[in-house]
């Protein structure tokens, strides 16, 4: 059985779609905020790495050139920068993120996901004076009037 | 060429001296946020006016094209860097709690919308439309409710979703070809990008900035944020910002992905949106979340329209969202006080006569009844639908006619309530007059356009041609000559 | 400018008096003097109805789009704008006197009412001179929100029937819409002549996809089954003469817009061709039969009705089913029956709901169970009403018959033995309930709280009085009208009927001079009799007795509840509403589809993402 195909580049692939992979299970699965806040870095760090490997050449060196002599082969600088941005981007994100969490956490005392969205909706339903729709843990409403006496009224028609 | 600059760089720089002003005098940090959005329309309008036929590109940061900064203006690009300075400028936010903040904050929502219209590679578009992306969860914030944060969080986790996705495709697009530069992107698309790794790559990018757009899967935050940010946020969100999300889509399909299933994918997403966007809207029962509802449905239309290959089908989207421009934001404005439940909206056009009126005029041209431009611009949809003779084709059509039916019926049923004759109990508050003469402002441009039908019509199409138009972009952002213009 | 854009203009100009000066003591005579103006403008095109002229085209055109817009005006049009303008100026003219003071008194706005009437001819007219497909639309559109305008005047009540009107107009515009664009695809033209010229060569299935696209969308104007659920109410909640004008010329709209797009582009030639499968029928039969089943069933709905204004109304969907039934089967005799059955339909209809307003405006109530006895009241209006609902029933000597007599006529020609028969089940239902509808009304016993009522002020009386000639007038003198259908009979393409000034000269032909001559003649033989015979004697409606009992003003011996309890017992099981669960059950199926959508948003966060994971762990897989 041949290994070939675990080289590095193949290894390090993986593991940036496996980062996003777990990041996106983190935010599909999971209701608790923070863990929904990690896998969002998660995932953000799988994109990262995605994006750092696709010049990715083995022992390049870094893209300055020092005396106006050009290294033979040179790392991309431009995936580089853009990496830089959107990881500061993304700590910022999460930062606030992570703030925004906070403050949830003192409004509605939780930090349940399936929590939080119903409070919410409550609070919309309240601010607008209109009763929450009927949840799947309610029963339906019951209809008002019966068949029968709409069919009496309505035959005038 | 360095007004193009300047009408990103001037907001920007307001934005962060603002705090600073505000120490020395509190006026002229009131003051100077409007003052500098309309100087930014002044460069903006001036620029349009040296354009003409010929768009423009800028190196900046020294370098030469697939390398530098490039900023590309045409026309296409530029009315939308001005649908957001001007309709920041109509929609500026006006805080209970700190004005400031809510005044930077607007202030940085202009000056990167600018960017993202006009920047010439996706670096540029990724980092303007994260920027645009953190200005907006400060704006929903600012309300400052609780419920105001929970939805900017809930936003806030799909965002990232959407921002992270976006970023793996545009890595996928750089290792294909080796470079971001949307000219170069346009020159090298057609052989490294038209494979499965392109169609891959469009469509984490397309869910990526989707999220803005309020594309189908990714649009749920819609509701929420609509419901509990203030109004004349909301109105810029739907509005204006979404737009700008679908500037970006669009500049994407027309230089770099040209795979017939992207555009299937816009098709069924745009379908999808429209159906369940109108449907969730008819059972709706207070404004504001019908209107964001029907904003996806509206964004929806959109989706279909960038469906249509070639020129006819960016100029549907552009005349559909032009529309919208108008269209949303002043029925955001007008459901800052007719906001709650709609059952509550018993008697309104009693105290409000002008509002009233104009929400029917709104509502009219939203479900597009001639001669009215919403009519116009559905028909522009329409038209190259049917002439593709395809069954999803004639699925999507449709799809919109019945979506218009649903809208007449759950916009009129407000309009009822509006002119009801028994008042509700509460008695109903008139609107601010800002927000008043903003919304007339806007629906006096929609009336102004039933006359003007023609010309305008002409410009949209002379505008969509440009904006399709690869072979400039090449030729303007990278010349023949290799001795260009360092700066 | 030519004659149209006069006359557009004219009607523009009407509108704005009417916004401006509706409010005010000589607004509405004003706007009647408008109508009037407007007739005279129609009446300078007055070739057209006698085919000396074919088209008067509108100097005004515009190219949107790429498309040039035309606005122009033949005998069809011509036509219909004749009976757009007699309505609107009778029913303004009704409405300037005590009503619109009445009205006012009620809290209504006149300048409202007269400005929404106003924009109904305006509208309407625009609709008539449209030149293209595109144009047929916007003036459709148009005709749609004016006459909502004019349904939800009232308030109330009639919000919820305008708001099912334009629910149910708005999706058929959204039918037609697709239909036109349809035919825009297939033909790259909004043109008339091209699409005339392409049908020949399009496919089966195109055809059939555009007739019941066209046909659902012209339908729910016109209300034929199954679209006719709307109708009914909202007209009869409209304020008072805008009922009559509603239910004159308003659904004729879409009669219209058919004939033009389905009998003169299209062609009946072209629906004979278009077989269904595995029956015997094709595209003509079936819109035949609706129009039969459109006959049948409203006027038997009507005929339970309790409310005057929606008995007349339901029998106004009712009789479209003869209009639409005469010009689907094309020949010569019934498309002159069709449109003949257009003008004598909007003449004694808007009468009818004269009378009917006018009782309303005496008596404050149009119950039927709460009247009676008014004939000697109000003999001016009842003679209206005789007129009106002979008319109406389709006897001699009223033009109502005549154009009946034309249809049935043609079924008979065209071999369509059951068709005729539905028909005459139809008649009979109409003849019963208008019956219903005088007798509860005029005849028999004077309730206590109507003794002080008077007759309609002269304001109402003299434009019921008018149409009252008219209808007498053009059923002794047919031809009158024959010469306008066969103008229009000569535009669309249809052969031409012969005929005269009193009737139609063929085997077995008709000449109502004669008819009518021996009626009247027999008529006053027997009035003769009875006045010089001397043996009548007037006496008090309480000088008598029933059941060996003298009456009292207590005694109600006038039976207006519970009518026909005999053929009620018939035909009651028939009644179940099927229409209205139908309708039911599809606003259900919305409102379930869009309950789901609503969970979608608020619950589907997570399920949503998950979806978003397949699509990114595919990209993988390609990568």
């Amino acid at each position: 059985m041949s290994m070939e195909f675990l080289d590095g580049n193949t290894i390090l692939y993986s593991a940036a779609f496996g980062l996003m992979l777990i990041g996106i299970g983190g935010i599909v699965i999971s209701n608790h905020l923070m863990r929904i806040i990690f896998g969002i870095a998660l995932l953000e760090a799988g994109a990262n790495l995605l994006l750092l490997l696709s010049t990715y050449h083995e022992g390049a060196s870094a893209p300055i050139i020092v005396d106006g002599i050009i290294p033979a082969m040179m790392a991309d600088p431009v995936p580089q920068a853009l990496v830089l941005t959107a990881i500061v981007i993304g700590v910022g994100i999460l930062a606030l993120a992570l703030s925004l969490a906070i403050r949830v956490q003192r409004a509605y005392g939780t930090l349940d996901m399936r929590e939080v969205r119903l409070r919410l909706e409550q609070e919309i339903c309240d601010e607008a004076g209109i009763e929450m729709p009927s949840s799947s843990e309610k029963p339906a409403e019951v209809i008002k009037t019966p068949v029968n006496s709409v069919v009496q009224q309505e035959s005038g028609s | 060429m360095n007004l193009l600059v300047l009408m990103i760089a001037l907001p920007l720089l307001a934005a962060f001296l603002l705090s600073i002003i505000d120490r020395a005098s509190s006026f002229a940090a009131r003051v100077i946020g409007p003052l500098v959005l309309l100087a930014t329309a002044a460069i903006g309008l001036s620029v349009w006016s040296q354009l003409g036929d010929a768009p423009q590109a800028v190196q900046w940061g020294g370098f030469q094209a697939p390398l530098g900064i490039t900023l590309y203006a045409d026309q296409f690009g530029l009315l939308f860097a001005l649908a957001m300075t001007i309709g920041t400028l109509l929609l500026w936010p006006r805080s209970t709690g700190n004005q400031l903040r809510s005044s930077s904050l607007a202030l940085l929502l202009a000056g990167t919308g600018s960017g993202l219209a006009l920047s010439g590679d996706l670096f540029n578009i990724y980092v303007f439309y994260e920027l645009m992306t953190v200005v907006s969860y400060g704006l929903i914030a600012s309300r400052g409710t609780s419920g105001s944060f929970a939805s900017t969080l809930r936003y806030l986790v799909i965002s990232g979703f959407g921002a992270a996705l976006a970023l793996a495709g545009i890595a996928l697009v750089y290792q294909a070809t080796g470079t971001l530069n949307l000219a170069q992107l346009a020159q090298v698309a057609p052989e490294k990008l038209n494979n499965l790794q392109g169609f891959a790559a469009f469509v984490l990018m397309l869910v990526g900035f989707g999220v803005k757009a309020e594309l189908f899967p990714v649009n749920m935050w819609v509701p929420e944020v609509y419901a509990t940010a203030s109004s004349r946020v909301s109105a810029l969100l739907a509005g204006v910002v979404s737009k700008l999300a679908l500037l970006i889509i669009m500049r994407l399909l027309i230089l770099v992905f040209h795979q017939p299933e992207a555009l299937t994918v816009l098709l069924v997403l745009g379908i999808l949106g429209v159906a369940t966007g109108e449907l969730a809207a008819w059972r709706a029962r207070d404004l504001n979340r019908m209107l964001a509802f029907s904003s996806i449905g509206q964004l929806g239309v959109m989706f279909i329209a960038l469906s249509i290959p070639g020129n006819a089908g960016i100029f549907a989207a552009l005349a559909v969202a032009v529309h919208h421009l108008f269209l949303k934001p002043a029925m955001f404005l007008l459901a800052a006080r007719w906001g709650g439940s709609i059952r509550r909206l018993c008697g309104a056009a009693k105290t409000s006569p002008v509002a009233a009126g104009l929400f029917v005029l709104l509502s009219l041209s939203l479900i597009g009844v001639p001669p009215l431009p919403g009519f116009w611009a559905k028909l522009l949809v329409i038209m190259p639908l049917l002439t593709l003779d395809q069954p999803l084709y004639y699925f999507a059509v449709f799809i919109i006619l019945a979506a218009a039916s649903l809208e007449a019926n759950y916009l009129f049923r407000v309009v009822m309530k509006l002119y009801d004759k028994q008042p509700t109990a509460v008695p109903h508050k008139a609107h601010a007059t800002a927000d008043l003469a903003t919304a007339v402002f806007l629906g006096g441009g929609l009336i102004a356009a039933v006359f003007m039908l023609v010309p305008l019509a002409d410009r949209l199409d002379s505008i969509a041609a440009q904006a399709t138009d690869v072979s400039t972009y090449i030729q303007t952002v990278a010349p023949q000559s290799l001795e260009g213009d360092v700066q | 400018m030519t004659a149209l854009d006069n006359l557009l203009l004219i009607s523009a100009v009407t509108l704005v008096i009417a916004v401006l000066a509706g409010n005010s003591r000589v607004g509405g005579w004003l706007v009647t003097i408008m109508y009037a103006l407007q007739g005279a403008a129609l009446m300078m095109m007055s070739g057209l109805g006698y085919s000396t002229l074919t088209m008067v085209q509108s100097s005004f055109s515009i190219e949107v789009l790429s498309q040039q817009l035309l606005w122009r005006f033949d005998a069809l049009s011509w036509f219909f704008a004749l009976i757009t303008i007699g309505a609107g100026l009778f029913c303004s003219w009704f409405a300037s006197g005590e009503w619109g003071e009445k009205y006012r008194d009620n809290g209504g706005s006149l300048r409202l009412f007269h400005g929404a009437l106003a924009l109904n001819v305006f509208s309407m007219l625009v609709l008539l001179a449209s030149g293209d497909l595109l144009t047929l639309f916007i003036g459709w559109e148009l005709v749609s929100w004016a006459s909502f305008l004019i349904m939800a005047l009232a308030g109330g009540k009639a919000f919820g029937y305008a708001m099912r009107y334009i629910s149910y107009a708005f999706a058929g515009a959204m039918a037609l819409l697709g239909g036109l664009l349809l035919i825009y695809a297939e033909v790259g033209s909004f043109d008339f002549q091209s699409l005339k010229e392409a049908v020949p060569t399009m496919s089966s299935a195109t055809l059939w996809l555009l007739v019941v696209l066209l046909t659902a969308g012209f339908g729910v104007k016109m209300a034929i089954l199954p679209f006719h659920l709307w109708q009914a109410k909202a007209y009869a909640e409209t304020p008072g003469p805008g009922a009559a004008f509603l239910g004159a010329i308003s659904s004729r709209m879409g009669l219209f817009a058919f004939i033009v797009v389905i009998v003169q582009l299209i062609g009946i030639s072209r629906l004979v061709e278009m077989k269904i499968p595995f029956t015997f029928l094709d595209a003509q039969d079936l819109l035949a039969w609706i129009a039969v089943f459109t006959i049948i069933i409203p006027t038997y709905i009507a005929l339970r009705q309790h409310d005057a204004r929606r008995l007349l109304a339901w029998h106004g969907v009712g009789q479209t089913g003869y209009m639409l039934l005469g010009i689907v089967i094309a020949n010569d005799l019934g498309s002159a029956g069709g449109l003949m059955h257009v003008f004598n339909y909007a003449t004694y209809q808007a009468m009818l709901f004269m009378v009917v307003i006018a009782v309303i405006h005496r008596t404050g109530t149009s119950n039927l169970n709460k009247l009676g006895g008014l004939f000697t009241r109000m003999p001016l209006s009842y003679l209206a009403m005789l007129v009106g609902i002979i008319g109406l029933a389709g006897l001699p000597p009223m033009n109502g018959f005549v154009s009946k007599w034309l249809i049935y006529r043609s079924l008979i020609v065209d071999g369509s033995p059951l068709l005729f028969l539905g028909a005459v089940i139809g008649t009979l239902g109409t003849i019963l309930s208008v019956y219903k509808l005088i007798h509860n009304i005029f005849l028999g016993q004077l309730r206590v709280e109507h003794v002080a009522v008077r007759e309609a002020p002269l304001s109402m009386v003299i434009p019921m009085m008018l149409l009252a000639a008219v209808v007498f007038v053009t059923g002794y003198f047919p031809g009158l009208v024959l010469d306008w259908t066969s103008a229009v009979q000569a535009s669309i393409g249809i052969p031409v009927l012969a005929h005269h000034l009193g009737g139609i000269d063929m085997k077995g032909g008709l000449d109502m001079i004669w008819i009518v001559s021996v009626l009247l003649v027999g008529f006053g033989f027997g009035t003769l009799v009875f006045f010089l015979g001397g043996r009548s004697k007037r006496v008090h409606q309480l000088d008598n007795y029933a059941g060996g009992h003298f009456l009292t003003a207590e005694t109600r011996y006038h039976y207006s509840d519970n009518f026909y309890p005999g053929l009620m017992h018939l035909i009651g099981p028939w009644y179940r509403n099927s229409f209205e669960w139908l309708e039911r059950g599809l606003i259900s199926a919305v409102d379930t589809l869009s309950t789901a959508m609503q969970g979608l948003y608020r619950n589907a966060h997570p399920s949503y993402l998950l979806l978003a994971v397949v699509v990114f762990a595919l990209s993988w897989v390609i990568v």
